[in-house]
């Protein structure tokens, strides 16, 4: 097997290759190679995230009316599935570089002020949903756990295996969410319950579902966030 | 030299100043990229139809998927931008635009003139001058679906996300479109001497 499966993917890139050039798209193919992406985004992703942290503040963002809400437009996306979590013993822990870690089980995340909002929900494939989410603000939780001074950086990692990273101030931003309510109803197993995260600020793959871990972290590290580790960008500010 | 020979011999060549010559060159592809990459991203999640829409087919795209087309339209949309903004500068320092892009004068020629060659002039004038907004609406409808919680404001005028998006692809038929009859306008008044003029 191994002496053959090399020589497979060689002969089906080269035939990949061929096509293009027949398809008189060498040139354009010719740059889609991953060489090209890359180099082009050593040089725009710093500028590009600069730009985007400029504009960004921590005022809340506009919010829309109930009759706005576009229940049929928010699409599922999940890389493995949804998992299956018991809520009895779910618990959501805040670690890291904390003073004072914590263990939240459902009940006691539903006790602390829950904050609602209807925002436009945006994925990176282009499709956007006016949502109403509904849940406690990840700031308070942060708050809770009384992060070290030299935090930066958020951790989540999920039920299912996902795992994000944010940086501080977009966690800190009063409209970023640990929702446990979607639309009014109770958070669907497909959206991410018991807990997921929601956000008008980010992009929907940073709003990790089925949210099990919080981090506070003083770096980023090279393990950034599943589609972020597959070349999608970090930032992803909206 | 020998290309001042030859046109001392010839009828003399239109004359073009180098930042439109830039411009153009630098629009054009800066557009293919801005386009091909776009239609990348397009195919995420299709305007018309969603998931069950249809796709553009792999020769006219750039980058291997979704991360990629938006890498390249992310990185071209500076060059795209800053292109136009400098010959915008150039047009108005210029005074270009007095001249060279349509006025009222244009319209009444366009209807009532018995010079031909005028008629096709104007015309042709006025096709170029209106593709200038698009090209800015091209970068205001995508800026917009880049940062739509930070210019919300300009989002809201949109008035829904499918406008939003069907605007910012309806831009690639235009500008197409647009390049065809600008090409074609050109040809027919200047010949390709003309067109030749503007690139080289």
């Amino acid at each position: 097997m191994g002496l053959i499966l090399p020589k497979q993917t060689l002969s089906r890139r080269k035939l990949l290759q061929w096509s293009s050039l027949v398809g008189g798209s060498f040139l354009l193919n010719g740059c889609s190679s991953s060489w090209g992406v890359s180099q082009i985004n050593q040089w725009t992703e710093p500028l590009n995230q600069s730009i985007q942290q400029l504009i960004v503040s921590q005022r809340s963002v506009p919010e829309f009316a109930a009759n706005q809400i576009e229940p049929n437009s928010l699409l599922i996306n999940s890389f493995n599935g949804a998992p299956d979590i018991d809520l009895k013993t779910y618990r959501l822990t805040i670690s890291g570089e904390v003073n004072n870690p914590i263990q939240l089980s459902l009940g006691e995340i539903q006790a602390l002020p829950m904050t609602s909002m209807i925002i436009r929900h945006v994925c990176v494939e282009g499709w956007a949903a006016i949502v109403q989410w509904g849940g406690i603000r990840l700031t308070d939780l942060i708050k809770l756990a009384q992060p070290k001074d030299d935090v930066r950086y958020v951790y989540f990692k999920s039920a299912d295996g996902y795992y994000e990273s944010w940086d501080l101030a977009a966690s800190l931003h009063p409209q970023t969410l640990l929702a446990y309510q979607k639309n009014g109803e109770p958070l669907p197993q497909d959206n991410g319950a018991p807990i997921r995260l929601a956000s008008p600020i980010k992009l929907g793959y940073k709003q990790s579902k089925w949210v099990t871990e919080v981090i506070l972290t003083k770096q980023l590290m090279t393990e950034q966030g599943y589609w972020e580790d597959r070349g999608y960008e970090w930032f992803a500010g909206l | 030299m020998e290309e001042a020979k030859k046109s001392t011999k010839k009828p003399k060549a239109p004359k073009q100043d180098l930042l439109a010559k830039v411009f153009h060159w630098i629009n054009i592809i800066s557009l293919l990229i801005m386009a091909s990459s776009g239609l990348r991203i397009y195919n995420a999640n299709p305007v018309f139809g969603g998931r069950a829409g249809q796709d553009f087919p792999d020769f006219l795209l750039l980058g291997e998927g979704l991360a990629d087309g938006r890498v390249w339209h992310f990185a071209a949309m500076w060059i795209y931008a800053i292109n136009l903004l400098i010959y915008g500068l150039y047009i108005f320092i210029t005074k270009r635009w007095k001249n060279r892009f349509a006025a009222s004068n244009d319209l009444k020629a366009l209807q009532a003139s018995a010079n031909a060659k005028r008629k096709i002039f104007a015309g042709h004038k006025i096709v170029y001058t209106v593709i200038i907004p698009i090209l800015l609406l091209a970068i205001v409808s995508g800026v917009v679906m880049y940062k739509p919680a930070q210019l919300h404001w300009i989002a809201s005028l949109f008035g829904s996300w499918q406008v939003l998006r069907t605007v910012h692809f309806l831009t690639i038929p235009i500008v197409l479109g647009f390049t065809f009859v600008h090409s074609f306008l050109a040809l027919k008044f200047g010949g390709i001497r003309l067109v030749k003029s503007m690139f080289v």
